[in-house]
């Protein structure tokens, strides 16, 4: 597993800049001579802006698939997926026969839970995290999440993808070239600072109760949790990722191997359970046949014998 | 504080959870009731309706239109559609005033989080229909064949939660296509276990999994969060049970005008009149 390429799912939420993003690392690490695979799971987008080995849109024509069944822009997504995720083991084999890859980058589509919560991007996510040692790298609109309201649904929602996945998560602020991301980064450090911010907003005292304990779970979630700002535009920031991404690799083949191989050896456990209760039921029943021929037999020569 | 004297459920949810279909089934159940419900249409980008809108945003704009007029995509289209819609509260509230009062509403709205997580804006229609007078409970529909262990069950809650944290309105989170599931047993049994319990058999992958499980099974205790209702169309039961839940939460009944006096009260009314 070690040796195997290390691939990347770049998710966030529509706007924030996921494509620049795959477009800047793309660059990034072609620049420092890695061998990368990049794949598009968007079918929807317009302009890539980087080359994609591997392109949904070659195979299946999204505003095709609006007209004839009469989708909406989601249903046309979701649809899109399904169709590729019935081949997707195809693509896990062609991965696996290329030699020398070093990182497989994966844009996901605009819509975050086209992917995060439909079953075509589960089996994907779960096909690449079952092959290659896989992070997910979680992009944040940094002039949106200046709202201290908008930063703490943004971080639920990390942390929601977090729990699903279970794969390693690096969050990136993106966009720093618009809003440095200082202020998010020093509220998942400052708890206090983060409510001073949240009070200023909260007219009802439910929710101010509500968002100080879900700022609480989220403090355990920022423990540890490997984030930093960059800015897809002008490439700043883009030097701490590498090391990050190294980190999550470490993490995934100490952490996360082992709890896939636990998994895979139960599967296989019960497989075997199954097929051995198989064998002793047939045998059960090759015993029982054996017994009435020989009953039959007895009595074929009992009858002769009287005769 | 406006006094509260119409209902309204806000039904949101990702894509393909089963929004549309949830609002189609509450009205005809409850016009097997006898009560009338209308149903509003917030998606600018839907194509097929499996209803019949009382009131459709796409009469006032559709995305298309958005998309030719300005260039934007369909993201921005879509803001921009719904932004269009809280300019013009007029129209609305001319529509509004044409049911009945008694009449209950729900509004079917489109599935994208960023809506509700990075701008502002299904927050401010419901405070344009609080201003209105009506009062509303939100419906978060997660499709229940995606919780198959605890930690998707979290994983939904956390989600939920990111969308629903800001709104300010009380909040219920259906589960539905449990008609589509065949082990309804387990699901009821993770439904009625504590949520504490639930994460006791969590794979503990690192402390930190296992320290935000914690805390996050004490915030859905303590603040009654993990209210999920089972879903299942082909069963009447349920549907009654979603009913009534979100009846409980928006208080529904509360101010109808007749109160019954019991014995003593008339009783006194009588002794006064002596």
């Amino acid at each position: 597993m070690e040796s195997k390429p290390h691939c990347i799912i770049v998710m966030g939420m529509a706007g924030s800049g996921k494509t620049t993003f795959v477009r800047k690392l793309y660059s990034v690490l072609k620049v420092m001579q890695k061998n990368v695979y990049s794949i598009n799971l968007d079918p929807a987008i317009r302009k890539l802006g980087f080359p994609a080995n591997l392109d949904i849109c070659d195979t299946i024509n999204y505003k095709k698939l609006m007209q004839e069944y009469s989708l909406g822009p989601n249903g046309a997504i979701v649809t899109a997926l399904n169709l590729f995720a019935t081949k997707f083991f195809e693509v896990i084999d062609l991965l696996n026969s290329k030699q020398g890859i070093e990182f497989i980058i994966i844009d996901t589509p605009g819509q975050i839970e086209t992917f995060s919560w439909s079953a075509s991007g589960s089996i994907i996510t779960e096909a690449l995290s079952s092959s290659f040692p896989t992070s997910m790298i979680y992009v944040v609109d940094s002039v949106r999440t200046v709202n201290p309201n908008s930063f703490m649904s943004n971080m639920l929602y990390a942390s929601s993808l977090y729990y699903k996945n279970q794969l390693p998560i690096i969050v990136v602020f993106n966009k720093t070239d618009l809003q440095p991301a200082e202020t998010c980064m020093n509220w998942m450090i400052d708890f206090e600072s983060y409510m001073e911010s949240l009070d200023g907003i909260s007219s009802h005292s439910y929710l101010a109760n509500l968002n100080r304990s879900l700022a609480l779970v989220l403090d355990e979630f920022y423990q540890d949790l490997p984030c930093l700002g960059v800015s897809s535009l002008t490439g700043f920031g883009f030097e701490n990722l590498l090391p990050n991404m190294q980190k999550s690799k470490q993490e995934y083949l100490t952490i996360y191997l082992p709890e896939l191989e636990k998994k895979k050896k139960l599967i296989e456990e019960s497989r075997v359970k199954q097929e051995i209760q198989k064998m002793k039921k047939d045998n059960e029943d090759l015993s029982e046949i054996r017994k009435f021929m020989s009953e039959l037999r007895t009595s074929e020569k009992n009858n002769e014998n009287s005769t | 504080m406006a006094q509260f004297s119409r209902y309204a459920q806000i039904v949101m949810g990702p894509a393909g959870s089963g929004k549309s279909t949830y609002c189609l089934i509450m009205q005809q159940h409850a016009g097997l009731l006898g009560k009338t419900i209308k149903i509003i249409n917030l998606d600018p980008a839907a194509e097929i309706i499996c209803y019949k809108p009382d009131l459709d945003i796409r009469k006032l704009v559709t995305l298309d239109d958005v998309m030719e007029e300005t260039e934007l995509g369909p993201n921005g289209g879509l803001v921009m559609a719904l932004e269009y819609l809280l300019e013009h509260t007029d129209w609305l509230k001319e529509t509004l005033d044409e049911f009945a009062d008694d009449d209950y509403i729900i509004i079917d709205c489109p599935g994208q989080i960023e809506l509700y997580t990075h701008m502002t804006i299904i927050k401010d229609f419901c405070k344009t229909m609080h201003e209105l007078s009506y009062n509303i409970c939100g419906i978060y529909t997660i499709d229940c064949t995606f919780i198959s262990d605890a930690s998707k069950f979290i994983s939904a809650s956390l989600m939920a939660l990111s969308a629903m944290n800001q709104m300010e309105i009380p909040h219920v989170n259906v589960l539905t296509k449990c008609d589509l599931i065949k082990n309804k047993k387990e699901l009821e049994d993770m439904l009625d276990t504590e949520p504490r319990d639930l994460l006791f058999d969590l794979p503990v992958y690192t402390t930190k999994f296992k320290n935000m499980s914690e805390k996050i099974a004490n915030v859905l205790s303590d603040f009654n969060l993990v209210n999920y209702i089972p879903l299942d169309i082909s069963d009447e039961e349920t549907i009654s049970a979603v009913m009534y839940q979100v009846d409980i939460c928006i208080q529904y009944g509360e101010t109808l005008e007749v109160y019954p006096k019991d014995n003593e009260d008339i009783e006194d009314d009588m002794e006064v009149d002596r």
